[in-house]
Formats: C-alpha cells, structure tokens, sequence
C-alpha cells in the first residue's frame, strides 16, 4: 500500500507535467489541423531558458554570459513568455504559408523546426546537461502524508500549477472573447472570418499559449529531475503528444485525462513490472497504440477529427512566395521532370556512372562514404514507397530496417557463433538466404503495423506508426537475451561470397549498387503495375479511389508490405558492411531524416531517395571541413532543418513534384505535364 | 403580412433611387480566378443606399465567387472595390466587417457546436468587447421570435431554417450597413422561404442594404430593386425598379443553361 501510494504520487507529478505539454499539442491541433512536433523542443527550451535566467552565470556558446539570477517564478514567467514569442515566429515562418499546402509539407516543416531547435540549444549550451539551481522552496522538508508517502514541497507546486494553469485556459477559452473565437476558428475557419475574426492573429495566440504550456511543462519537468539538456524535450514531446491523442486530440479536458493517465500507467508500471523502469517508455506507446486500434478518436474525443487530418498528403499547392523565387523552383522542377521522363536511360546513365565512380575512386574513406549513401537511398526507397507513392506518412520505417539488420546479426553472431561455434565464413550463403528471409520478416511486421492502421488517417497514422518505431526500439534497447541490449551486436562478418571475403569498400560499394538496382528495379516494376496505379490513386484522394472500386485497404498493407520487405532486406546488408549494430541506429531520428532524403530528392519518384541521400551524406562530410562546423557539428543538422523549411514554404509539393508518377486514368493526359511548362 | 403586399411595395421602391446618390458599395471589373480558371471576369455593379440588390445566375456563374471576393475571402485577379467612399480593395476581412460588411455564406455555416446565443455574440466580434451587446440579442429575437426560444441549444442540432435564421441574426449583430446574403433560401421549404424572405425586407426596412444571391430568379425579382444577371463570370444584364421584367429576366437566366 505505501509503495503503491508512493508510486501514484510520482504518477501525478509526472502526469501533471504530462498534461501541460499535451495541452499544447491539443490546442493547436484543434485550431489549425497540425501536430507541431516542434512543441518537445518548446518544452526543452523553456527548461533551459528558466535555468539560464537563474544562474548568475551560464556558458553560452562557450563563453561566460552574465545572467541575472532571478528566482524560479521570476525566471519561469520569462522563460515562458520568450518562448511564447518564440512560437509565434515559427508559426509566421514555418506554418502560415503553409495553410493551404499539401498536408505533408507543414508536418515536414515541423519536423524540421524541431531539428534545427535542437542542434540550436545543443549549439548555444553544449552538450553536457545543465544542472537546473535549487529553488529555495525545494530545500523544504517533504509533506508526508498517510506516514509513508512522500511529496516534496515542489511536487505539490508542480500539481498545483498544472491545475492552476489548465483550469486557467479552460475558463479562458470557454469564456473570453479569443477564446470564443479560438473555438469559432477551429470550427470554421471561413465562417470565423465572415464574422470578423482574424484568423492569423488567433492561430498565432493559439500558438503562443501552446508554447507557454509547453515551456512551462518543461521547466517543472527539469526542475523535478534537476538537469537541461538538449534532448530532453523528445521524449516527453513524444509522451505529451500521446497524451494528447489519448484524451482525444483538440480537447482539453482530454489532454488533462490522457496525461494523467500516462504519468500514472508509467509510475505503476515501472513500479510493478518486472524491470519496469526500463520498459516504461514502450508501456505508454502500447498503450496509444491500442487505445488508437479501439477508439481512434481517443477518450474524450470527437469522432470526426479522425477524418480531419484527411485529404491528400501530397495534393494541392499553396500560393505564397516572390514569383521569381517560385520560378525559378518551377524551372528547377521542369528540369528534373525531363530527366526523369528519360526514366530508364536516365537511370541506367547514372549506374554507369556510379560504376566508373566506384572503379576509379582511390579513396577507401570515399569509397565507405558512397556506399553510406547507396544504403540510405535504399532504405529512403523503401520508405518513399510508403510515403511518396502511396501517400502514407510513416514515422515508424526504422523498425523494418532493424528487423533486418537484427535478424541477421542475431543469427550469425549471437545464435550461430556464439551458441553453436560455427566460423561464419562456412556459413556465407546464409547472407543470401537471410536477404529476402528478412525482406519477408519486416513485410509481415509491416502488415502486422498497418493493419491497426488501416482505419486511420492522415495525421493520426502518423503518430501511430511512429508509436510502433518507438516500440520495437525500446524492445531492441531491452531484451537483452534476444539483441544484447544497448550493447549492440559486435563482430558481425563481412559479406562473403563462395569463400572471397567481400571486406574492401570497393567491393562493399559494388554489393551495395547490385542491391539497389534490385531494389530500384523491384520498386519500379510494382509501381508501374496495377498495384502502383492503385497506390497512386489512394495517394491523390483516398475517398474517390475507394468509390471507384479500389479495395483501399488491401493497397494499403501491400505498400506497407513492401516498404518493409525493402526495409529488412537493406537491413540485412547494411549490418554486414557496418559489422557492429545497437539500438542507437535505428531512432526516430533516422526516420526522420530518412523522411528528409526523400523529400529533399523529390517524393514518389525513383532516384529521388538517391540524389537526397547523396546531397545530405556528401555535404555532412564537406561540412566537417568548415571550422565552424568542425567547432559545432550539429549545426549541420540545423542547416538541413533550415533547408527543409525554405523548400516546403517556397515548394510545398517537395521537389522533382512533376516528375511523381502521376495518376493516370484510361485515356488521361499525365497530370502533371502541364506543370512542368 | 401576404406576399402580394411586398409587390405592391416594391414596385415604389423606398429611399431615393435616382443617379444623384453615391452608391454604397460599388465594384469595378472584378476578376478572380481558381488557378488558371478565371472564375469571375470583369464584373462591374454597384448598389446604392437602402435598396435590395439581387444577383442571379444558374449555377456555377460565379456568384459565391464574387461574394467572396466582396468580403476579402478570395485574392483579386484585378479589379476595384469601393465600400461607403473608401477603396477597400486591399482591406483584410476583417476589418471589412468592422467597415459595416457582413456576408452570410452559402449553406449558412453555423458553429455548429457551439450555443446559438455564442453564435449571435460571435457575430459582434468585429465591434470589439464593450458595445451593448443585450440589447443586439433583443433585437435578433425581435426579429427572430424561434432563436430566442432557443439560446442554450446547440446550433447543429437545429433544423436548417433555424440554422438560416441564425446566420443571418450573426451576420447582422455586426450592424452593417451592407448585407450580403448568398442563397438564404437554399434548400427549405416553401413555408420557410416566405418567412426568410420576409425578414429580409423587414432587415431592409430597418436601414441595411442588401445585395442577395439567389437561385430563385423570379422570388429576387419581386423583392429587388435592382437585378443583376450573371452567367460563365460575367454581368449579362441588368434591370432596374419598375422595368424589372419577369419574363425578359427569365429568359436570360435560362440562356445560361441552353
Ligand atoms: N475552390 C474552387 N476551386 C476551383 N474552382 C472553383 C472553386 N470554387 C468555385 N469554382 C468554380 O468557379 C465557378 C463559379 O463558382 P461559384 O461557386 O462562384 O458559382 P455560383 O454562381 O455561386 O453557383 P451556385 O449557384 O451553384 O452556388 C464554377 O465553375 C466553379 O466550378
Ligand atoms: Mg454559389
């Protein structure tokens, strides 16, 4: 009774945080229709931002910067009102021009945003954690109460705070006159501006209440574990944004429910199941992942919003940016649409050059990097079937991969040698065998993921599948018997064929081209066949594909299918020539820039995974020349961010968008021919 | 009040109707267009003070697109827009409201989930927080007998009349001098028709001016001034007071569709 006692107060602290930052998530999703992912790095800067005001010093940048000390209300009120304005100016540049936009490209945008806040705070503050000063209300002995369960003072301000707050924002939106208004535009956005209401300006206080809540989360989250770091926003961003979807996104009340809900499911369940601490982060993504099977409008939820984020992910443009700057992303646009009508010529020309390239190239350093980027256009392949083809975002791609990569690794290393002692050179034709036995593998955990999704849309199969990436790592983090844990899988062998150790990068670099003409290849036959026209047509407008006959949801499971066939086949690969595999690989964070590739590259076409992939890999390594870069690396990361964000708000349709396989009906001009003049 | 009084009163129209007056709303060579589909092209009307002003035209003419673009909701491809002497034509939506605009759109668009009595205060939002707005709330139930029954019910829930009465009290609890009304009529019954129609003459009466969208050319005819016909974007004819012809009107209105 006491332990359990113990356990649900810490449930509450944490649910209490919880809650805030998924009110965030929830507002200004109810008002614009957009999950902005850059909320988990509001919440990270609201932290630091409060530590920093109450130091007397910080190191900024690497220098000693004079800070004014303040007390923690004091610097808690101004950390939160500096990233309220904060969030109002990423809304004005990343997402205002986006209202119209295909609904892939403020999600991207977002995405990026949160990139590029995270290797900022990484850059301003380094990358050591900073320790979050003591209040002087925390050094208070703790309330005791039923003599066993202890709360320190600070726990009770944490609770009563969020309580505060939230019945704060309640009685505002259900009483003011922008709160009226809040709820007017997020109803109707027309009529809301028919009546008079500037739209703009109430998304933008939308905003900057979001970003308060979830800067004001994130301070009382650091002041309770007492540190700032760069990254700390991810997961709580990951936990709030289920919250949010749990109590039904868009509703308050719901956020309130669905935080508490977590903070206590993970308290109890780190509390009583057997190494729960280590399972917690996969217990609230289990969670949202049934409760969205069940009730996909959440708790307390509209069943409509399901349906809200619908429509085509890819379709329509927006009409915002300088002629000469849209121009000339037309022009740019039109040049790659006539390379790749070229289609196999095209295609075959860049092989051949990839083959001379690999032939010629004297550097092993360069040989290793080329053969990075083969690999990652690959897997961004796989992922554009899903994405770019069937108009599926999919934030849970990694998992494929890691199937593929671990499946081989467990066999050969820790079943194979380690068991069984057998030299992994006499067993080299297993590589082959485990190629497309791990493209099988990841395909039926493919359809096993997309089934549960079919019901789905848009914004909510998102978070879904990013829920299942989130799984499937925690799993590979912690059953340590099956994967070895955080340890990873060392001594992988080198892929080997009858006996000749393929070890050189040259020879890793022509196994890698092999695979991808396979790859490209297998994609493009399926695409251009009647599967591929059906994917399309989802992709364009699911409703209208599924009233002309397209049994949708079986389309579905075959682009999941094979994105994750793709997926554990590369996986395979990509473990032999790296040798040494951990969980670390295969984050979210490589989803996302997985995601980034294809977008860069031009999404549904099929060297677009590879021209992104090649730019990105490429520049990483150039840029490490830079001094300033060599001072601060991951500002490389906060320059494809930026990159990301002037191509979505400048083209929105992504790049090489002409070039997509277009939707083609019997006797229908392609179209997008017109476009491209 | 029968229908036939309304004729009799129409065919005198009230307020001065000469050349003399400055119109209210005047709009010059108004063009939008969706994409490359030029939607409205060179659409030129004015209305003047204290009149009813109809725009009719088969579907697809492109009224709701010139509405829209009246109350600031579409970009213009050109053209000029002059509300009460100001050039509006750059003026965000907003502040059209607050210039004494209010448009009630096609199929009404109610918040649905919210109460009537939020929806008719909604209305007032252009006028900011410290006008009177109770006595506003009197005077839609004043005119609107059934929403005041109703304050506490949620709009969605009401039937579709219901819903266009409350529209319009929205629209006019900004106190506009102009009205503009796209198809308040749409889809009710006959008995509803009469009664929405009526009102917008009592509105008239009351001092607003209106420009109406209406689908049924023959009931705008009897209410209007002024009538103006439209067809694939552009004004094809325009007829005024007593020379309102039933039958020529009618003839082009069908022209559009053979
Ligand atoms: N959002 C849009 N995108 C593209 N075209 C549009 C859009 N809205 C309207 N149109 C086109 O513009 C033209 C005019 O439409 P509009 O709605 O203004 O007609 P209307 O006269 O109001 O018709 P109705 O009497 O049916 O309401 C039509 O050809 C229509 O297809
Ligand atoms: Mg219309």
């Amino acid at each position: 009774m006491d332990y359990l006692g113990q356990l649900l107060a810490n449930g509450l602290v944490l649910g209490a945080i919880y809650a805030l930052a998924a009110v965030a998530f929830t507002l200004v999703y109810g008002v614009v229709r957009l999950v902005n992912f850059a909320f988990g790095e509001l919440f990270m800067l609201g932290a630091f931002l409060t530590a920093s005001l109450m130091l007397p010093e910080v190191r900024l940048l690497g220098a000693i910067v004079p800070m004014p000390g303040f007390s923690l209300p004091v610097a808690a009120a101004g950390a939160i009102a500096l990233t309220a304005a904060l969030g109002v100016l990423v809304d004005r540049i990343a997402y205002r021009p986006l209202r119209n936009a295909p609904r892939l490209a403020p999600l991207i945008t977002s995405i990026a945003v949160s990139v590029v806040l995270q290797s900022l705070a990484q850059t301003v503050w380094g990358a050591e954690e900073l320790r979050f000063p003591e209040f002087h209300l925390a050094t208070l002995p703790p309330v005791v109460l039923f003599d066993s369960i202890y709360l320190s003072v600070m726990d009770l301000v944490v609770m009563a705070t969020a309580l505060a707050a939230m019945l704060g924002l309640s009685a505002f939106i259900a009483r003011s006159s922008l709160g009226r208004a809040m709820r007017a535009s997020a109803e109707d956005q027309m009529a809301a501006t028919l009546v008079g209401i500037p739209v703009n300006r109430v998304v933008a206080a939308a905003f900057a209440i979001g970003s308060g809540f979830a800067a004001l989360a994130g301070l009382l989250y650091a002041q309770t574990y007492g540190f700032a770091h760069s990254s700390m926003g991810f997961l709580p961003g990951l936990k709030a944004l289920t919250a949010a979807v749990l109590g039904g996104i868009g509703s308050i009340p719901g956020a309130a429910l669905g935080g508490l809900i977590l903070g206590l499911v993970e308290a109890l369940g780190s509390g009583y199941l057997p190494n729960g601490t280590a399972w917690k982060d996969a217990i609230s993504f289990v969670l949202l992942v049934g409760l969205l099977y069940l009730r996909p409008q959440g708790l307390l939820g509209k069943p409509e919003l399901n349906s809200a984020g619908r429509g085509s992910l890819l379709g329509g443009a927006s009409e915002f940016g300088a002629g000469w700057l849209r121009a000339a992303f037309g022009k740019l646009d039109g040049g790659l649409a006539r390379a790749a009508s070229a289609g196999t010529p095209a295609a075959l020309g860049l092989l051949a050059l990839a083959l001379v390239v690999g032939a010629l190239l004297p550097s092993d350093y360069w040989l290793r990097i080329l053969t990075l980027v083969v690999i990652y256009g690959m897997l961004a392949s796989g992922l554009n079937v899903i994405v770019g083809f069937a108009g599926l975002l999919d934030l849970g791609f990694v998992a494929f991969w890691a199937v593929g990569a671990y499946l081989t690794s467990i066999l050969f290393v820790l079943v194979l040698k380690d068991q069984f002692g057998v030299e992994p050179a006499t067993i080299w034709w297993l590589l082959y065998l485990n190629l497309p036995l791990a493209g099988l593998l990841a395909a039926g955990f493919a359809v096993m993921l997309g089934t549960p999704t079919l019901r789905l849309r848009g914004d909510y199969l998102a978070i879904m599948t990013l829920g299942f990436g989130e799984i499937v790592r925690v799993v590979a983090i912690n059953w340590m018997d099956l994967t070895n844990g955080p340890m990873g899988i060392r001594g992988i062998p080198a892929p080997n064929l009858f006996g000749i150790a393929l070890g050189s990068p040259r020879a890793q670099f022509f196994f890698a081209l092999a695979l991808a003409v396979v790859v490209v290849f297998a994609i493009a036959r399926l695409v251009r066949s009647y599967v591929g026209r059906a994917w399309v047509a989802i992709r364009e407008d699911e409703e209208a594909a599924e009233a002309m006959g397209v049994p949708t949801a079986r389309y579905k499971l075959y682009a999941y299918a094979a994105s994750g066939f793709v997926g554990g086949f590369v996986g395979v690969f990509y473990a032999h020539t790296q040798q040494y595999i951990s969980p670390l690989n295969f984050s979210l964070f490589e989803n996302i820039l997985l995601l980034m590739l294809v977008v860069l590259g031009g999404l549904g076409t099929f060297i677009g995974p590879f021209v992104g992939a090649l730019i990105w890999i490429v520049f990483l390594q150039l840029a490490l020349d830079l001094p300033f870069v060599q001072a601060y690396p991951e500002t490389r990361f906060a320059l494809l961010g930026i990159v990301l964000i002037v191509l979505m708000v400048f083209r929105p349709q992504g790049l090489a968008a002409s070039a997509r396989v277009a939707l083609t009906m019997p006797g229908a001009r392609p179209a997008n021919a017109k476009e491209a003049a | 009040m029968s229908q036939t009084a309304h004729i009799v009163h129409l065919t005198a129209p009230t307020g001065p109707a000469d050349a003399a007056t400055p119109p209210l709303l005047q709009v010059e060579n108004l063009a939008v267009s969706y994409g490359r589909i030029r939607a409205v092209d060179g659409v030129n009307l004015h209305v003047e003070p204290g009149r009813i002003v109809s725009l009719v035209g088969s579907n697809g003419a492109g009224k709701t697109t010139t509405l829209m673009a009246l109350s600031g909701l579409l970009p213009l491809a050109s053209g000029r827009i002059r509300f009460a002497g100001e050039d509006i034509t750059a003026l965000a939506p907003e502040l059209r409201v607050a210039r004494g605009i209010a448009h009630v759109p096609e199929r009404r668009r109610v918040f649905a989930g919210m109460s009537v009595r939020e929806n008719l205060v909604l209305g007032a939002y252009a006028r900011g927080d410290a006008v009177d707005i109770a006595s506003d709330l009197e005077r839609m139930v004043a005119l609107f007998p059934r929403l005041g029954e109703r304050m506490a019910q949620q709009a969605g829930t009401m039937s579709g009349g219901e819903q266009q009465m409350l529209a319009i009290a929205r629209g006019l609890m900004s106190r506009p001098s102009l009205l503009i009304m796209d198809e308040p009529t749409m889809g009710l019954a006959p008995q509803m028709i009469d009664l929405i129609l009526d009102t917008v003459l009592e509105i008239r009466k009351q001092g607003t001016t209106i420009l109406l969208v209406e689908q049924n050319a023959v009931e705008a005819m009897r209410l209007s001034d002024h009538v103006y016909i439209m067809r694939l974007g552009r004004i094809v004819h325009e007829d005024s007071g007593t020379n309102i012809d039933p039958e020529r009107v009618k003839s082009f209105y069908l022209g559009a569709d053979a």
